[in-house]
């Protein structure tokens, strides 16, 4: 007979107890496990984002972070060709991102317009069809929500403008583009319409073509040890520039969400402090009842030693059996609230608020496990302190 | 002549009750022989659990020594304690205390799982134990779905688990009924007879009678001349009459 | 003053003063509190503002230095703010007659909508859309969050429930000899169960009581530590006699209704089994 064995049956004795202690360490648990998936999932997911292709770099206008705002930066063909002749840099590219507006019948549709260097691009994933060819001005490429819109599909023509002069009711600028591919944009948010063409066609569209301007170049360093160097270098050549590796962005983009981090520590916390009231509340008030089988167990020489043990296996036990629960009921509830958090307006689509990893699960665990013992020592010391002869004798009375 | 198991000197027993101290005991010696049977009589009050539990060693005396084979209990450590109960001391209760979750087979072999005997080992002096006491068929039920006389004995079986010098019973009919207690009587006599030494608490005058010894208290005090010559250990008083 | 064309808003670089000197004829310009913090600026100075950063620049002076609206959307954003007028920016930025939007106003009994619908039908180039339909769909981002706690609270107070439930029953288990002893000497069981279920209102009372107190304080810290934090005024929690009300009688709810369940349970019990001896 195991001492696990003989916690387990201890637990049963009182089945309704038992349960509802377990069902009450299992809600916290599943707070926490969705807690700790939080703190380190707005992170991973962002970081996971912006290494999609392995461009560790990115290069903006000064002061301002990718896609924040409309400034762009002049020379961009001339910057990314000097950038790639750079030993220690594997690739680089530069992007513009701009509004435009796609011609359907009668009415324009508003878009967003990536302009790209195909050959060294991490803004997209072909789903139909295929890719831009590096000097191939008549294509574009749509995501599948600009495709529903503009009612498109690869092979069709869609007509794209820019410039809109009210005064004129015309448009300065308007090419007619075939659709080459159905992407994913990367970055894109929910339901975003958006299309991509090669660098110079969207300069053009947008109005930004003397200049030569990008919104964003991103840079790919040889070896992922050697960004940080990279970064440095970059800093000191243009320091007219903003350069950001994935951890500035990822750093910069954890302080904007700080506030969820914080909540997520503190609703771990008390969730935390639930499980050991709830744990050594009942492992307590076990004790007291079972006090005079514990002095009898004492009088016929179990050692204080074990009796604590036994205890504390209980509590271990309990915590065990409640945390593999509400693991379950954890990474359930995290769904839910990520569908909540993924709602936020302007947030990328494929960004996750809750990731479930195995160094979260493996964490909360620990946790969990580590808190269930510290909240069953005071029960086992109660037990182990308990006076043979006092009780024994109340119990005879 | 056998040689003395427990010798107990001048044992006084005070405790705190309501701001005052009552006197539990008042200077009780005595010396059990192995192979005795000696049961311990009086009123209620009177002492006698008070008296077993020093010479058990589950409490500690407010003055006064208790031997067992040798060893003074005053000296020990509390671990060195509980090894000496577990190894050297059997216990019986009134309220038979069984652990309600574990099998009889399992509670008997608690006190030998803590000694640190084999598992093949303890299982199988556990089953020779419950066949001992005549339960061998009921092995693997639970203890609460034992009847009381059959806890009782399965209580009997685990005291004798690792082999003790002395077994000490407080009470051990005290919740039977009379044909049960009868059970349980015969199962001592039994005990006593295969060589186990007994120190048996009890208001039964069924078990005083085939006691080797009856020791009378009252008050705290041992009142009724003990059966042997007292003078054979040095320091002992003579009879406390 | 005209609000900030936000066409190139952050690209507007401070360059240090020059010094401070009388600046009667240069623009005038008004800078938001944390940003004058941080760079030590004061009224009067004379700072340089250029589009990128390779610009010279035109000097302009600081003649105001406000304190933002606190916008919850934009306090954990670093960005930094000033504001000049349209002219002198259109200038700066060499962007002639540019603007990013045009506020109107409508004059009493004009509906903000059909006024909407009629630029819409006109318009080229441009929308139109009334002020509500704007801050509601800026207001996302908090009714994100606001579904976000709901769901949160719901979890906490799933928990809760189940704790009470668990403590009440625990604690009512405890008092099974007392009870056991009562029904002997005929006791009804009306009484203990009536007896229990005060108990247990009243313990969940004072719950509420010290849970009140408990909120008010940890409200007053988050206020606190956010403003610090984020140097905004903004308030961060509120808790309004609505939320007090409802947390106190679904409190109550529950510690009475655990207890009542804990109560039943007992008093179904038959007292021998109480007692141990059935």
């Amino acid at each position: 007979m195991s001492g696990l064995g003989w916690s387990l049956r201890s637990l049963g004795r009182h089945r309704l107890r038992t349960g509802l202690s377990i069902a009450g360490i299992a809600v916290s648990a599943a707070m926490l496990l969705d807690m700790v998936m939080l703190s380190g999932g707005i992170e991973k997911s962002f970081a996971d984002l912006l290494l999609a292709r392995g461009y560790q770099i990115r290069l903006t206008p000064k002061g301002t972070l990718p896609f924040d705002t409309e400034a762009t930066m002049s020379g961009a063909i001339q910057l990314v060709t000097s950038i790639r002749q750079t030993p220690g840099i594997a690739d680089a590219g530069a992007v513009l991102g701009a509004s435009l507006y796609g011609r359907h019948r009668d009415s324009l549709i508003t878009l967003f317009g990536y302009g790209i260097q195909p050959e060294a691009q991490a803004l997209y994933t072909i789903i139909s069809g295929g890719d831009l060819s590096p000097t191939d001005s008549l294509g574009v490429l749509l995501s599948l929500p600009a495709a529903r819109v503009l009612q498109a599909k690869v092979g069709d023509s869609v007509t794209l403008v820019g410039r809109l002069d009210p005064q004129v009711v015309t448009a300065a600028v308007g090419r007619t583009l075939m659709v080459r591919g159905l992407v994913r944009w990367v970055y894109d948010y929910r339901d975003q319409p958006s299309v991509g063409t090669v660098l110079p066609v969207m300069q053009s569209l947008a109005g930004k073509r003397p200049g030569d301007q990008a919104s964003l170049l991103m840079v790919k360093a040889a070896e992922d040890s050697a960004a940080p160097a990279v970064v440095t270098a970059l800093r000191k050549r243009f320091p007219q520039l903003e350069v950001n590796s994935v951890a500035d962005l990822v750093r910069e983009f954890k302080q904007r969400l700080v506030y969820f981090r914080q909540l997520s520590y503190i609703l771990g916390t008390m969730s935390l402090i639930v499980t050991v009231l709830l744990i050594a509340t009942l492992l307590t008030i076990t004790v007291n009842e079972r006090l005079g089988e514990i002095a009898t167990l004492r009088a016929i020489g179990i050692s204080r030693v074990s009796v604590v043990r036994e205890v504390l296996l209980q509590g271990v036990t309990l915590t065990a059996i409640g945390s593999a629960l509400g693991i379950v009921l954890g990474l359930v509830t995290a769904r839910y609230l990520d569908s909540i958090l993924t709602s936020f307006p302007g947030l990328p689509a494929a960004f996750s608020f809750f990731v479930p990893r195995r160094e979260s699960l493996t964490r909360a665990a620990l946790v969990l496990l580590l808190t269930g013992s510290l909240a069953a020592l005071y029960p086992a010391w109660l037990a182990s302190r308990a006076a043979i002869a006092e009780v024994l004798r109340a119990e005879a009375a | 002549m056998n040689r003395a198991v427990l010798v107990a000197r001048d044992l006084r027993k005070d405790y705190p009750m309501y701001g005052e101290a009552v006197h539990a005991l008042r200077g009780v010696s005595l010396e059990i022989r192995g192979g005795e049977y000696v049961a311990v009589v009086g009123p209620s009050g009177s002492g006698k659990s008070t008296l077993l539990q020093l010479i058990g060693g589950i409490d500690s005396p407010t003055s006064g020594t208790v031997e067992i084979l040798g060893t003074v209990l005053q000296s020990l450590s509390d671990r060195e304690l509980t090894r000496l109960r577990l190894t050297r001391l059997g216990f019986i209760f009134q309220r038979f205390h069984l652990l309600p979750v574990l099998t009889a087979q399992e509670n008997v072999e608690l006190p030998m799982a803590e000694a640190g005997v084999p598992r093949e080992l303890r299982r199988a002096r556990a089953l020779e134990l419950l066949g001992y006491v005549g339960l061998g068929h009921r092995a693997r039920h639970r203890a609460t779905q034992l009847s009381g006389g059959e806890m009782q004995r399965v209580a009997i079986a685990r005291a004798l688990a690792n082999r003790p010098a002395l077994l000490l019973a407080d009470e051990p009919t005290g919740e039977l009924d009379a044909a049960t207690g009868h059970e349980i009587l015969e199962l001592f006599r039994r005990l006593n007879q295969d060589g186990t030494t007994l120190v048996v608490v009890t208001h039964d005058d069924r078990l005083a009678e085939q006691a080797d010894r009856v020791i009378h208290m009252l008050d705290g005090h041992i009142v009724i001349p003990e059966r042997r010559e007292a003078a054979a250990v040095p320091g002992l008083p003579a009879s406390t009459a | 003053m005209a609000t900030l064309a936000r066409h190139w808003a952050v690209l507007l670089l401070v360059f240090p003063a020059v010094a401070r000197s009388a600046a009667a004829q240069l623009p005038g310009v008004a800078v938001e509190r944390q940003l004058a913090h941080e760079l030590g600026l004061s009224v009067g100075d004379t700072i340089r503002l250029g589009p990128r950063p390779d610009t010279a620049g035109t000097l302009v002076t600081i003649s105001t230095i406000y304190e933002p609206r606190a916008d919850p959307a934009e306090i954990a954003k670093r960005e930094r703010h000033l504001r000049m007028h349209l002219p002198d920016l259109v200038a700066l930025l060499g962007a002639p007659d540019r603007v990013d939007r045009l506020s109107i106003g409508l004059w009493a009994g004009i509906s903000a909508d059909s006024a909407s619908a009629v630029l819409n039908r006109s318009a080229y180039g441009f929308r139109a859309y009334p002020s509500a339909s704007i801050a509601a769909e800026s207001s996302q981002t908090f009714r994100v969050v606001s579904r976000f706690h709901r769901a949160i609270a719901v979890i906490t107070i799933v928990a809760s429930a189940v704790f009470v439930l668990c403590i009440m029953l625990l604690k009512v288990e405890e008092r099974r000899l007392d009870a056991a002893v009562m029904r002997f000497v005929g006791v009804r069981r009306r009484t203990i169960f009536g007896a229990l279920l005060l108990e247990a209102i009243l313990v969940a009372a004072l719950g509420c009581l010290l849970g009140t107190g408990l909120a008010y304080l940890a409200g007053a810290a988050t206020n606190a530590y956010y403003r610090r934090f984020f140097d905004t005024v903004l308030t961060f929690s509120v808790i309004t006699p609505g939320i007090v009300w409802f947390s106190v009688v679904l409190s109550l709810l529950l510690g009475a209704l655990a207890g009542a369940l804990a109560a039943w349970r007992l008093v179904q019990t038959r007292p021998l089994v109480l007692w141990g001896r059935g």
